[in-house]
């Protein structure tokens, strides 16, 4: 049985953007590839909880972050994982700045289709990890 | 006149992925934040405290912090400690809702329904009161209107530049939050140095600086000292 996949976003509270990563995660993990993936509490690892840290050395780990300051994939990083592939919202937002969010609360409608553009990418990435060589997933 | 920061309480939400409480403990945040409180809450984003610098670091010995977090683990509240400084106020949502008799959905995860967002306004409340409280403004009436909801009025500190001056005297190293922002003010009032400025001084440093009684004399010295060379202009802050 294939491992499953952590798809870790920054859920960033402070910006739209991070209310965008968080979406697109959730869709992921709950809609488009729900058996095939999983996720942990960033702030467990954020916190240096062991068993948080364990998950992330052990699996192929996908970081979603809402900006370029990059808190999931440093976080990952820091408790020693390796991401399998790294999104950042910031980057799908500047290829498609028509959807523009709205806010952290109510990403309204452009918020919502960045999100669905962002989640298809990461899907695609789960999609590669799922049929990579095992190499590949700890790259 | 440069603007000396003004004291304000941090929020740290958990916003546990892997928890049905994690969403909850963001709304409510962003609620006192945009709604109930902007002008007197900020916040930050948790995990930027092991991915940012100093100035993210510094949050919580800046700001008198409330950390909400989903579940016992407490993340924010030890994270917050950990890397920053200790919170004022520890929020275990669980616990909280459990004593409101607000029965938790797993649904809750990642959307509020109805329910959930009642329930997010009620923890909202109850921070917003906990801010009037840390900030001395308790008996404040909660505005009951939204500001309008189309713009972000929320204050983010992420990159925010909070001022630090680090000084090494007699090989000790001090870190002064807000110093270089009060040193600038102070001349700019045309205040030379005097033992009654080094007072004010010192009681403004208190303001965002956490100083033991046993290290204010030599606090004390240190600022006199520095904020003399500042004046002079041997030194730039």
């Amino acid at each position: 049985m294939p491992k499953r996949i952590l798809v870790i976003p920054c859920s960033g509270i402070g910006k739209v953007l991070g209310s965008v990563s968080r979406e697109a995660a959730f869709q992921v993990l709950e809609e488009l590839r729900p058996r095939e993936t999983g996720t942990l509490c960033l702030a467990r690892l954020t916190l240096g909880d062991a068993q948080a840290q364990e998950e992330v050395r052990t699996h192929p780990v996908i970081t979603v972050d809402g900006c370029t300051k990059g808190c999931a994939r440093v976080n990952v990083e820091q408790a020693g994982g390796r991401p399998a592939a790294s999104f950042c919202a910031a980057e799908t937002f500047r290829r498609h700045r028509e959807l523009r969010p709205k806010s952290v609360l109510d990403l309204g409608p452009g918020g919502k289709a960045l999100v669905g553009r962002l989640a298809e990418e990461i899907a695609v990435q789960v999609d590669r990890l799922l049929h990579a060589p095992e190499e590949e997933k700890d790259a | 006149m440069p603007d000396l920061p003004r004291k304000k309480v941090g929020l740290i939400a958990c916003s546990g992925e892997d928890h049905p409480l994690g969403t909850l403990s963001r709304v409510a945040a962003r609620l006192v934040l945009e709604r109930l409180r902007p002008d007197d809450t900020v916040t930050l984003c948790l995990p930027l405290f092991l991915a940012g610098e100093q100035n993210e670091r510094a949050f919580a010995r800046f700001y008198p912090t409330i950390a909400i977090d989903a579940c016992g683990v407490g993340c924010a509240a030890q994270a917050t400690a950990r890397y920053s400084g200790p919170v004022v106020r520890a929020i275990n949502l669980e616990q909280l809702l459990a004593g409101l008799g607000i029965s938790v959905k797993d649904s809750w995860g990642r959307e509020l329904d109805e329910d959930g967002l009642a329930a997010a306004w009620e923890v909202a409340e109850i921070i917003a009161r906990q801010v009037d409280r840390i900030l001395g403004k308790e008996g404040r009436k909660a505005p009951q209107e939204a500001p309008a909801a189309a713009g972000e009025v929320a204050t983010c500190s992420c990159g925010s530049g909070i001022p630090v001056l680090r000084l090494n005297v007699n090989g000790r190293t001090w870190e002064l939050l807000a110093v270089p922002a009060i040193f600038a003010l102070f001349r700019e009032e045309g205040r030379a140095p005097s033992p009654e400025v080094t007072s004010e001084l010192l009681a403004q440093t208190r303001l965002y600086n956490a100083i033991s009684p046993q290290d204010e004399g030599e606090l004390a010295e240190v600022l006199e000292a520095t904020y003399r060379d500042f004046w002079e202009g041997r030194l730039k802050v």
